[in-house]
């Protein structure tokens, strides 16, 4: 009885001071993984440039209905490939960034095409993510005869040549006519989406199955449940966790890719199809103008498509360091 | 190690069944068939005639085995079993046989196509692998071993930078900056206007001494000087996307090799700095590169599509997109299947090679 009293007496005094404590407005809560991880990437200079970077690319696209000067299909065909600082037509704001071949605002079209590319990557990436993570989980806790297949079929879709495959079923799948009346002038969007979707999920399939097999035969795995935990707990609390670093850094370095990726393809016009601007296609168009304004038409797609990629290329990179202190390279 | 090629050359050979499969099906998948844009493009083509062209490329047959009701003139012919479309191409494929374009060069084989362009491809590939490595492992094996100095810095900004800069992009800023303002070069293809013969012809004649292409004695030099100046730009650009990420993985595979226990071995027997890094450190540097090289055969062979579209290049990745945009079936399903036996061979080479390279590997 005495121990208990003098434990309780303990906790008693513990609670105290967390009480003092909490009202000096300090927190007494070990940092928590994600805190630590936070404060790490913080000290990662080129990630946190490559952060603000980025979040004012994703921030200027999403105003981009209030701040663009001109709607993006607004053309002026009395004032065709305008250059850097051009007046607009009478009553009309300056074209800041010049007009393309139908005089349409460059600087305008920049902004809602960043809507546009940002937008697909973020949903291709997403859905990428969860379906390889589901599909590597699945193999992972399968084992044996499902897990065989689900990796050949991974196999397989890995060693598909990406770029001529993704043209084909891009194409193909704009005929059908189904398809088309549906989505009507959302399709090449659709597409996209779908077509890199499908030839997204195997890097995070195969670390995630990985990741599952390692931990399961981990001790702390075991320590827990020798503790009594639940299953559901040991997939909540540390198989989760700890597969979950190596999938973040692959989802955003994903994103650039996925940015690239599409951006590609609608270079080469088997992407998004005109007048829905993307930066992509904007290179597309900037490649078929005369070849004097080729300079002033590619700069600022490219420029975009650069920045956006590299700020995503240095976030990674810190989130990689952040997440796991002992891969350094 | 017999046992353990011949297993995988096995399972490559299920993984190519699949593969072809795939893409056998997936192009010929499409609705209505490769002549919907032929009536799309011409009204007055009927449905009869375009009846007559789907039984004249085997189109009306089921595409995998099965059940085959043809339909002669309008009225049905009884049912009969048909061995598919795929298994007959695949039939034909394993004797060598690809099928003949249909669009682009109607009746040619697509082997023969290919024939026409692989030594562009070859040669502009190759150039640029060659390039990419001459310089992308110096590079790398400098900032290894000046790590975290400024010249390491500069190398790893650099190679991110360029990991972030797409070809399209690049290769248009090429052509806007070397070859419109200042007309260094020119904006694509492959030889001056008016020109007879060209790069390739000429090497052609060099290397049968002769026996290829007679008409253009005495001046092969000139055209393989013009061609090298068509290849400046687009030989630049892949080699500078690839120059990125190769010299970062030089400089990883170096930094694990100085960190084992043989390189301070070799100090402790008193060697010279130089000879402990390019003697034992670079050698074993080396290694993983292989890797590099045998995952670098698809691509060269195979062509850059972004890169010979942008300089109109008549290579391999030129003839995909345009088989492509044409609808050339035989053209694309041959173009793909060798696409993809060249990844499979190629990461086969690549695991066999890298066993035989380091004993220290096991296979099993």
């Amino acid at each position: 009885m005495a121990a208990v009293g003098v434990d309780s007496g303990v906790m008693q005094s513990t609670g105290d001071a967390i009480k003092s404590r909490l009202e000096h407005g300090a927190s007494i809560r070990p940092a928590g993984q994600w805190s630590l991880v936070w404060r790490r990437l913080r000290r990662h200079k080129l990630a946190m440039a490559g952060l603000v970077v980025f979040a004012s690319i994703v921030l200027l696209s999403l105003v981009a209905q209030w701040i663009a000067p001109y709607g993006y299909e607004e053309m002026d065909l009395r004032n065709t490939y305008a250059p850097v600082l051009a007046a607009g037509a009478e009553g009309k704001p300056l074209h800041l960034l010049g007009t393309d071949g139908l005089g349409r605002d460059l600087l305008s079209r920049l902004l809602y095409a960043g809507r546009i590319s940002l937008g697909v990557a973020l949903v291709v990436t997403l859905a990428s993510t969860l379906l390889g993570a589901l599909i590597g989980a699945v193999a992972g806790a399968l084992g044996g005869a499902g897990d065989s297949i689900l990796m050949r079929l991974t196999d397989v879709m890995l060693t598909l040549p990406f770029l001529p495959m993704v043209l084909v079923l891009s194409s193909s799948l704009r005929q059908y006519a189904r398809l088309q009346e549906f989505l009507g002038s959302n399709l090449s969007v659709v597409i996209i989406i779908l077509v890199l979707l499908l030839f997204g999920w195997m890097g995070t399939a195969r670390l995630v199955r990985g990741s599952v097999l390692t931990l399961r035969g981990q001790d702390f795995v075991a320590a827990s449940q020798a503790l009594g935990a639940s299953r559901w707990r040991i997939i909540v609390r540390h198989l989760i966790p700890n597969s979950l670093a190596p999938i973040i850094v692959a989802a955003t370095l994903g994103f650039g890719a996925t940015i690239v990726a599409e951006s590609a393809l609608s270079f080469l016009g088997f992407g998004i199809m005109p007048p829905v601007p993307t930066w992509g296609n904007m290179l597309n168009e900037a490649r078929n103008s005369p070849l004097e304004y080729l300079f002033t038409q590619a700069l600022s797609p490219g420029l975009c498509i650069f920045f956006t990629v590299l700020a995503i290329n240095f976030i990674g990179d810190g989130l990689r360091d952040a997440l796991d202190p002992r891969l350094k390279m | 190690m017999t046992a353990y090629i011949v297993r995988r050359l096995g399972q490559s050979l299920v993984l190519l069944f699949f593969i072809s499969a795939l893409i056998y099906v997936v192009i010929n998948l499409v609705p209505g068939g490769p002549f919907d844009l032929l009536r799309l493009n011409n009204p007055r083509i009927t449905q009869s005639m375009i009846d007559r062209l789907n039984r004249l490329l085997d189109l009306d047959k089921p595409l995998l085995p099965g059940e085959y009701c043809p339909l002669e003139g309008g009225t049905p012919q009884p049912c009969r079993f048909d061995q598919g479309r795929y298994v007959r191409w695949m039939g034909r494929v394993l004797r060598g046989d690809f099928g003949n374009s249909w669009t682009m060069q109607t009746g040619v084989p697509v082997l023969k196509m290919i024939g026409q362009r692989l030594g562009y491809t070859l040669l502009m590939t190759g150039l640029a692998l060659v390039l990419a490595l001459v310089i992308a492992v110096p590079i790398g094996i400098y900032s290894a071993v000046k790590q975290y100095s400024g010249a390491d810095y500069l190398v790893t900004a650099f190679a991110f930078f360029g990991q972030s800069m797409p070809t399209f992009w690049t290769g248009l800023m090429a052509v806007a900056i070397f070859a419109v303002a200042l007309q260094w070069f020119p904006t694509g293809g492959v030889r001056t206007i008016g020109s007879e013969g060209d790069i390739v012809e000429a090497l052609g004649r060099l290397i049968t001494f002769g026996k290829l292409h007679p008409e253009l004695s005495g001046q092969e030099w000139k055209l393989i000087g013009d061609g090298l100046r068509h290849l400046a730009l687009p030989v630049t650009i892949l080699a500078f996307f690839n120059l990125a990420a190769w010299s970062r993985y030089t400089r990883a595979s170096m930094l694990e090799v100085l960190r084992q226990d043989y390189m301070r071995t070799a100090r402790a027997k008193g060697l010279s700095e130089k000879i402990v890094i390019l003697k034992h450190g670079l050698r074993n540097a080396l290694i993983p590169l292989i890797t590099i090289l045998a995952l670098a055969i698809p691509g060269l062979i195979g062509g850059a599509i972004i890169t010979e579209t942008i300089f109109s290049w008549p290579g391999m990745g030129l003839m995909t997109i345009n088989a492509i945009a044409n609808a050339d079936w035989p053209v694309v399903q041959g173009l793909l299947l060798i696409q993809a036996f060249l990844v499979v061979f190629s990461n086969l080479l690549s695991d066999v090679l890298y066993a035989v390279v380091d004993p220290r590997i096991q296979y099993a």
